[in-house]
Formats: structure tokens, sequence, C-alpha cells
């Protein structure tokens, strides 16, 4: 981390030829398959929403998580993912219903209901057609709308079944990529809500704005967060930014204003192999005390 | 030794540039190639728009006597259609005949490329640019009462969207004409609209934002187009901006000059393959690796 800046950028094209690093990241144990008698809490897919007064006019896919060790009337925990698909699958890259199983059988990690959510499209209204993304709007913006989509609509809507804490040290946001970004705009802009934040390959460059929260940390009185960050030395360098950079200018940032936090540099590029090869871990460390 | 490290990491940052993403702004100009002068000697040019072949059309709001024409071919400039003055938005529609902002006559017009028997679509109203869809919706922006018109193929005119856009400017449509895309004169954003089968437009927001000039609240959002692969460019304050389809800011092209205002953008020439921008008294022209949507 103390390198000279010059010998990182050195550094990218040289392995940019090389063979690729992301197949050193393997899933562990903990998130390949369920240790015999571990209970198995349910995915359920929830109904299409299409009624977002904060994102008018598009249409998401989300899934909830419920470990089998919830009990109506005691709160649980809540962590929301970014890109929710790629997370929730039992046979994905993260399988975190497998990892929450496993963990919370354990004791490792508290009772906890995931939110899985899409990010929002708006369909095609005739003929035939793509439906237009609304990611990067979403997600890379700054500000505060994605937060108060969550707050305004997507907790209310499962706090409807389930008992949902109340408290923000409980609630952690979890994204790649722009949703990495996603997930810490939301934490933020409403630490009163939201204050643990997992960021994989996260892109703190200049897609909308992104790249001033090194400057902001610095000069903003510090805020009730924990932010976790992976990235890999081979990621992303564009238009937009170098990613490693941008995550070692935020977690310097997160130092010196004294966050609790952790930056874990690998060789990956941009893909999520290696934040899900460290997410057991990663969990157990966010909902740390 | 420093100084060594710094020649190989510049060298290593020009060889990671051959992976650079699709919407690198980079990508899509032609190394070498500049803006150059296409049609001078006129007093604010504006309107642009072209036709299959690749001629460029344009008009000169102020001072000018009608359309005008650069030749794909030639690039010889003539006037195209005489006697219909302070046209300050132009396109041409899927009936093959021109669509105007009349502006100094505060009304929407069509008339045949030739010229002749224009048709009144819409009056008092104080267009300032427009897009024609393929199925044959107008819709104009009206910059002082911060609304959207549409004209449906049946001739009904009707507001579309007000109040969101601060000053609605530019207007553009995407590939697929699901989206229509209006940009801000006043304010930082390009707005994207979806679409209705019966012309209306929903779910406005500001999808796009444009950099100011230092020290500027407003990046003086103007005239829109659209690129093939889905990508906006807009002028501006600072030159002209490009979007890629997620509505992420991919780059600026600088204006010919410091000192000129460019105010309206379109792809013409030989394979709709050159930008053409109108900036004050001239029309510029450069290369692109990119081609337009509008032919």
């Amino acid at each position: 981390m103390n390198w000279h800046p010059l010998l990182s950028l050195l550094l990218l094209p040289l392995t940019l030829t090389a063979a690729p690093q992301d197949d050193a990241y393997v899933l562990g144990p903990d998130s390949q398959q369920r240790r015999e008698g571990v209970p198995q809490g349910k995915v359920l897919q929830m109904p299409a929403w299409t009624e977002s007064q904060i994102f008018p006019g598009t249409t998401r896919d989300w899934w909830i998580y419920v470990p089998a060790q919830y009990q109506a009337g005691t709160p649980a925990n809540v962590m929301i993912f970014c890109d929710g698909a790629g997370f929730v699958k039992e046979d994905g890259t993260f399988r975190v219903p497998v990892v929450f199983d496993n963990l919370i059988a354990a004791g490792e990690m508290p009772v906890t209901i995931g939110i899985f959510i899409q990010p929002g499209q708006f369909p095609p209204a005739q003929g035939e057609s793509k439906p237009r993304s609304n990611r990067s709007f979403e997600y890379d913006s700054l500000g505060d709308r994605y937060a108060r989509f969550l707050i305004e609509e997507i907790l209310p809507a499962v706090a409807k079944d389930y008992t949902l804490t109340e408290d923000p040290e409980k609630r952690a946001l979890v994204g790649n990529s722009s949703g990495g970004i996603c997930a810490f705009t939301a934490a933020w802009e409403r630490p009163d809500t939201f204050r643990r934040v997992i960021s994989h390959i996260g892109s703190f460059t200049n897609i909308r704005g992104g790249y001033v929260y090194p400057a902001l940390i610095r000069k903003t009185p510090k805020k009730p967060l924990r932010v976790f960050l992976q990235d890999g030395r081979n990621d992303l360098d564009n238009q937009f930014g170098n990613w490693p950079l941008a995550n070692q200018d935020m977690a310097a940032a997160l130092q010196f204003a004294g966050y609790p936090h952790q930056l874990v540099l690998g060789e990956g590029t941009h893909n999520a192999k290696h934040g899900a090869s460290l997410f057991p871990d990663t969990v157990r460390w966010i909902w740390k005390d | 030794m420093l100084r060594r490290l710094f020649t190989l990491a510049t060298l290593g940052l020009a060889c990671s540039g051959s992976f650079a993403q699709d919407t690198s702004l980079s990508a899509h100009l032609v190394p070498g190639k500049g803006w150059e002068p296409a049609a001078t000697g006129f007093t604010f040019t504006d309107g642009l728009c072209t036709d299959a072949a690749g001629n460029l059309y344009f008009t000169d709001v102020k001072a000018g006597e009608g359309i005008y024409k650069i030749d794909a071919e030639t690039g010889a400039v003539s006037l195209a259609v005489k006697d219909l003055p302070g046209i300050s938005g132009l396109q041409i529609g899927p009936d093959g005949r021109f669509y105007a902002c009349h502006n100094r006559e505060k009304r929407i017009i069509a008339f045949p490329i030739s010229g002749g028997d224009v048709q009144v679509l819409a009056s008092d109203v104080k267009c300032n640019d427009l897009v024609v869809t393929q199925r044959g919706f107008i819709y104009f922006t009206e910059t002082p009462t911060k609304s959207i018109h549409v004209i449906t193929p049946e001739g009904k005119h009707r507001v579309a969207a007000e109040g969101q856009v601060n000053r609605p400017n530019g207007i553009t449509v995407s590939p697929d004409e699901q989206t229509l895309v209006v940009s801000d004169h006043g304010g930082l954003h390009v707005w994207a609209f979806q679409i209705q089968p019966n012309g209306d437009l929903t779910a406005g927001a500001p999808f796009m934002t444009m950099r100011p000039a230092i020290g500027k609240e407003e990046a003086l959002g103007d005239g829109a187009t659209t690129e093939a692969e889905g990508r906006f460019f807009v002028t501006t304050e600072i030159g002209i901006q490009m979007f890629d389809p997620a509505g992420r800011l991919s780059g600026v092209i600088d204006k010919p000059t410091p000192e000129s205002k460019v105010v309206s953008v379109e792809f013409a020439g030989k394979d709709h393959h050159t930008l053409f921008v109108a900036a004050g008294d001239s029309i510029y022209r450069r290369p692109m690796q990119t081609a337009g949507y509008f032919r």
C-alpha cells in the first residue's frame, strides 16, 4: 500500500497480457455447500417491482432470503445486495444463501434477512426492442436517490411480512462495481439507516462523479460507517478512472479519517471471483461489533 | 530514475489503451483529424439535419434566406430552399418532407425537400428544436414554457411533458425510438422519457449529467443527435458531450475554436461518418469512426 503510485501504474500493462489472475480465487467450504445438518433458509422471488415512485417507469426483479432461524417478532439484521441476481443464486458466484445458512448455523453471523435487488429497466412500450437499463443512473449517481428508494419503498415492503431491525448498525449494503459505489453512497447519504458497506471492485471513479469520495471522506466529520473494500491490481483502467488506484485512495481516506475499514487488494481483474472467495470472512467482519 | 519510471508508466498506459472500453470517446475520433470549416460567412447557423445520401442541411436563423445544403459528394454549399427564413430546428420525416421549427413565425411546418407547399402543423408555439420519429410523431421543445410538445401522425397537438426540464432545448430519440432525449439549457442534465404507443411521454428522469464550464451551474445543453449504436451527442458551453447508451458521459469533443458557441450537431457526409457542428457564422466538420442514426 506504500508503493509509489507510478509503480502500480507500471504493473498494469505487464499483467494485462499475462494469464488471467482470477482463477486463483475459488470458493471455500463456507460457500461451496451447506454443511451437514445446517438448516436451509428459504429464497423467495418477489413480484417484479413496477410501481417505484423514485424511479418511475422502471421494473426490476428482486428476491428475499429468510434464514431458517428467523422468528417473527424478533428483529432480523438486514443485508441488501445491488445486482441481487448474481448474489442470490445457489450455484452462482457468491452463493449467499449457502454462506448465510452455514454462518448463521455456526453462530458466526446474526440472523439476517437478505434482500437482493436488480437495477431497474425500462421495458419497451411498443414493438420489439431491448429494455433500457437504468443501472448506471441508479448506481453511479451520487446523492440520496437510491437510499430513498430502499428506505421509502423496499424496506417497508419487506417489513410488511417480516420483522426487520430498526438499528442502522444492523443494516448492511453490498455491491460489485457500480453496485459497490451504490452501496457506499446509500450509507454515506443515510448513515441514520445504513452503517455497514461491502464493496467489491467498486467504481469509485468518474462515471458520474464518484471519484470525489476520498476528498469528501477527508473533509467531512466522520460518519458511523464500517467499510469493506476489495479490488484487484488488474482491475479496470479506462476513461472513467483507474479502479485499483481509486480503491486505494478510498482506503487511504478512510484510514485518515479514522473509519473502521479494510481493503483487500488482490491480483484480479474486473469480476467478482475474488470478492466471492472472501465473502464468508467479509460477512464475519462486517457484522463484528 | 523517476523520469525513466514515468516514461515506462506512460508507455504502459498507452498499451493499456488498447483495452479501452466501448465507451471511450477517443475510440470514436480519427487520430490527427480535427475540425475544419465546411461552410462560412453566415450569421447564426442552426438546425442541422441530414438525408439518406448524407447531404447536410442547415439554416441561418437570424439572417438567412432559407435552408442551405452541403453536398455529401462535393462539399459544395448551396441554398436549397428559398424564402423560409427563421427556422431553428429541422429534420426530414419518414414521408421525405422537411419538418421544421419555424421559430420566427412561431409555428411547426412541413414542406417538400425542393420547397413550396408549406403545411402548417401547429401555430402559436415558441418552438426551438424538433425530432420526427419513424412512426410519424413530431416532438418539439418549447424552451420558455419548460415544455415538450407532440404532434401525432393524425395531426393532434398536445403538451407531452411540462415542468421537468428547466429550459428544454435539443431533442433526439434512441435508435429503437423508445426513448426521447431532451437537453436542458438551464441545468446540468439531459433528460430521458419513455415514448408510449400513443405518443405520450412518461418516466422523465435526468438520465445523463453534462459537464458544465468550471464554476458554472448550467451546462447550456443545446442541439442533440444520436449515433447509430445509441450514443448521444449534445452541444454544450464547453463542447460536444458524448454519452453512452447507459447515460454515462464518455468524453467532450472540443469546440472548433475556444470562442465558438456550438448549438446544433449532426452526422452527415458519405456513410454519415462525418460530424458537423453549427458554430455561429460557420459550420465545421470532422471525420468520425462511428456513424449517425438519422439518415
